[in-house]
């Protein structure tokens, strides 16, 4: 189903695959996150993770359909309304904290609101450093621009490669508390992670994935309060029994 | 403005304001200055020599140029690479909702000072060594600048962007490229049988027409003598299909379809290339961009404890590297002990080099040293480890065990270098051995140089401050070594002279050792 009725669904994905060579580290992957919701993407180191999003991003080449907002997610127009955050943050050597911010907003045709960049700017600690070159910064404070840089154009959609890592627990918290309000303004968010804890509180709906393929897709009501590791953990064995016992891995 | 735009400006300015506040960009821009202004002078008296002091010689040199660069960047193009990106680019423009085609302009644009100043160079050239009139190098000028990147931007978007192109198409331009080689390297063979080999055949088969009927690369060549000597038939008709392929390149540039199809190449390229970059400024040279290094499987028996590790860590590891510890530098030895034995064979002497007498494999190798080998190796990389100063040993014999392989490496050099030479000259084996003792001795002084240097100047002057610091104290080593081989020769003789040289510069070795053994103590001296 490619839209829902009367209006669209913001992300989805269909029957993505991904190749690197002989190794296959998507494999038909397929899944909605709703409007407004919050999008796990879950799976130890090597599922596939950094690959579904980096090919909804536009870095892959792949085959299957990722549709945001109804549009082609290679179209400029889809890629208007969606920010990513990659897992490693890289940042221009010779610009300032600041002209990110200022390149960002060029780029994406959005204003660069000065009261908007000052809230941000004091939410993340940034506010002295915005004069720091690229260079200067360390890691945490790179992923804290980069967070900044995704927030600061107002998407529509926004992916987050593994966010928490490098970032202090003042840093984690803000951006819990990001995530919520953005999923309270109606945007729609996609985080990738095997970090089950940081996630706990912040998921509508969560994609567990292993060696390329989505074992089973939940929604947090229709679970019952069960615990995401218990989930997780159940998911992930059950699949691991069933391929032991040379029968098909299990899927919802 | 646009971000494309807004980026290349601010990072422009930026870059040159951090630069004017460092002391040793003043040095740098006199050194070019100085370069750029005397080279055009001291190269007119060298195309006076040649009988190319003209207009034509221009020509001829910007052919052979033509001749590499045209299908060197075909290829490129055509496997996806030539354009560096840097992984912030990937980080924010690739995911931007920026036209995949503009992206590409701009990694082109970012050569654009690169080439103005060359072009510039060539111009002053022109002017200065070929005595080329004023209009022809302002129109050469607006040419190469204006209508070359013209035509260069557009073959880029059709090769590198293009999504129709498929492995097989771009694997055929590969083949077309390297054809264009064939046929000009063919063409310079009948040249050859018919003409002969010398200057003036060499320079006629240059400014032949049938050069000039190569596509790309003749029409190219065809504008150049437009340009610089006056039309023709053929150059006029080289440049009327030089014109209508800038005209079809343009269009099918501006119409072709691309999404960003290029992109998972750019970041691959992107990643190597800043892992390249970041070997290199280690002083790993076997790195290569675009080719990932393949380790086979090895074993060591490691022997003792403490610092021990560090060399059969070492061991290992050039074990499993594919040349073992051969690089570039083995080869550049290898040859050059093959050219001075040959030359000495040809020459009946030293030739050339009779002026320095029998002291001529220690200058080779001095130079060898001096300009080509790495300036740092594996051990320069222990020194970023914080499991280097962890290891319960003392700090020199850290030094000893992590730069031993070093000298294993110097000792294979010193007798690729030395043993071709030494046996045609027909030199005694104490002097061969004291010929590599001091191919060994130098090469530790230059290592041992680049760690006083990280010493005694740390980042104060930057890298490449380090590095002149390096050059200066290894100088007034090799300095003094070069005045124990002139006391030594005129004490006893030859012999004497190796053994005072290798006294005078292992002195300073030492004295080096000592205080780069500072490095191994903590971690923020390093």
């Amino acid at each position: 189903m490619l839209r829902r009725i009367g209006r669209y669904v913001m992300l989805q994905v269909i029957e993505l695959s991904k190749k690197y060579g002989k190794t296959l580290a998507a494999d038909q992957v397929s899944f909605t996150v709703p409007d407004g919701r919050v999008g796990i993407l879950l799976g130890p180191n090597g599922a596939g993770k950094s690959t579904v999003i980096k090919s909804i991003a536009g870095l892959l080449r792949f085959s299957g359909r990722v549709f945001i907002q109804g549009q082609d997610s290679r179209e400029l127009e889809a890629k208007r309304n969606f920010a990513y955050v990659p897992e490693i943050p890289y940042m221009y050597d010779a610009l300032t904290v600041r002209e990110h911010m200022e390149f960002i907003t060029r780029a994406y045709g959005a204003e660069l609101d000065e009261n908007e960049l000052k809230a941000l700017f004091a939410r993340f600690e940034l506010w002295d450093k915005q004069d720091k070159l690229g260079s200067e910064l360390s890691k945490g404070m790179m992923q804290k621009v980069s967070i900044c840089c995704a927030l600061i154009i107002r998407p529509k959609v926004i992916l987050l490669d593994e966010p928490m890592v490098g970032l202090d627990p003042e840093a984690i918290r803000e951006l819990k508390a990001v995530i919520m309000q953005l999923r309270e303004q109606g945007c729609t968010i996609l985080i990738s992670t095997h970090m089950l804890e940081m996630v706990k509180e912040l998921w509508d709906v969560t994609f567990v994935m292993d060696k390329g393929r989505i074992l089973g897709t939940y929604a947090r009501e229709d679970l019952d309060n069960k615990d995401l590791d218990a989930l997780y953990f159940s998911v992930t064995q059950h699949a691991q029994s069933g391929a032991q016992n040379g029968g098909e891995t299990w899927e919802q | 403005m646009g971000a494309i735009g807004y980026l290349y400006r601010k990072t422009m300015i930026n870059r040159v304001k951090l630069a004017l506040r460092k002391p040793m960009t003043y040095f740098y821009v006199a050194l070019l200055l100085f370069y750029v202004l005397i080279l055009p002078f001291s190269l007119r008296v060298f195309a006076s020599q040649l009988n190319g002091d003209s207009p034509e010689g221009m020509v001829a040199v910007l052919t052979v140029v033509a001749f590499w660069m045209i299908p060197g960047n075909l290829i490129a193009y055509a496997k996806r690479r030539g354009l560096v990106y840097r992984n912030s680019d990937v980080h924010f423009l690739f995911p931007a909702p920026l036209s995949p085609k503009r992206v590409l302009l701009y990694a082109h644009l970012r050569t654009l000072v690169a080439q103005v100043l060359m072009n510039v160079f060539a111009a002053a050239c022109g002017g200065v060594v070929f005595g080329v009139s004023l209009w022809r190098l302002a129109a050469y000028f607006l040419f190469s600048v204006v209508v070359e990147n013209l035509l260069e931007g557009s073959v880029m978007l059709l090769l590198y962007g293009s999504e129709r192109l498929g492995e097989r198409q771009r694997a055929m331009v590969v083949k077309g490229a390297y054809g264009l080689c064939i046929v000009l390297a063919a063409m310079g063979v009948y040249w050859y049988f018919q003409k002969g080999l010398n200057m003036q055949a060499a320079s006629a088969f240059l400014h032949s027409d049938m050069v000039q009927m190569v596509p790309m690369v003749g029409w190219y060549i065809g504008v150049l003598h437009l340009l610089f000597l006056g039309p023709t038939a053929v150059n006029l008709a080289a440049a009327a299909a030089y014109g209508l392929l800038l005209a079809a390149v343009l269009l099918g540039g501006w119409r072709m379809k691309c999404t960003g199809a290029f992109y998972e190449d750019a970041m691959k390229f992107a990643e190597d290339y800043e892992e390249v970059i970041k070997s290199r400024r280690q002083g790993d040279t076997q790195k290569r961009l675009g080719k990932k290094r393949k380790l086979g499987k090895a074993h060591v028996r490691w022997k003792g404890q403490g610092a021990r590790a560090l060399f059969y860590r070492q061991l290992l590891e050039y074990k499993k590297s594919k040349y073992f510890i051969f690089d570039t530098s083995t080869f550049m030895s290898l040859l050059a002990g093959i050219g001075i034995a040959y030359l000495y064979t040809r020459e009946r002497g030293s030739g050339f080099f009779e002026t320095f007498g029998p002291f001529v494999i220690p200058v080779v190798s001095g130079y060898l040293i001096f300009v080509f080998t790495a300036l740092n190796g594996k051990w320069a990389k222990e020194l970023k480890s914080p499991y280097t100063y962890l290891i319960p040993d003392s700090a020199f014999r850290k030094l000893m065990n992590a730069t031993a392989m070093q000298h294993v490496q110097s000792l294979v050099n010193a007798c690729l270098i030395t043993i071709p030479g030494a046996a045609v000259m027909g030199m005694a084996v104490g002097e061969i051995l004291l010929c590599i003792l001091f191919y060994v001795v130098l090469s530790a002084n230059k290592l041992y140089a680049l760690a006083v240097a990280e010493e005694a100047v740390g980042s104060a002057l930057g890298r490449v401050g380090r590095q002149l610091f390096q050059m200066l104290i290894q100088g007034i080593a090799i300095g003094m070594a070069a005045v124990g081989g002139a006391i030594g020769m005129a004490v006893g003789g030859v012999p004497q002279g190796y053994l005072l040289m290798d006294v005078f510069l292992a002195l300073f070795t030492a004295i080096f050792m000592v205080i780069a053994t500072l490095n191994f103590y903590k971690m923020e001296t390093a």
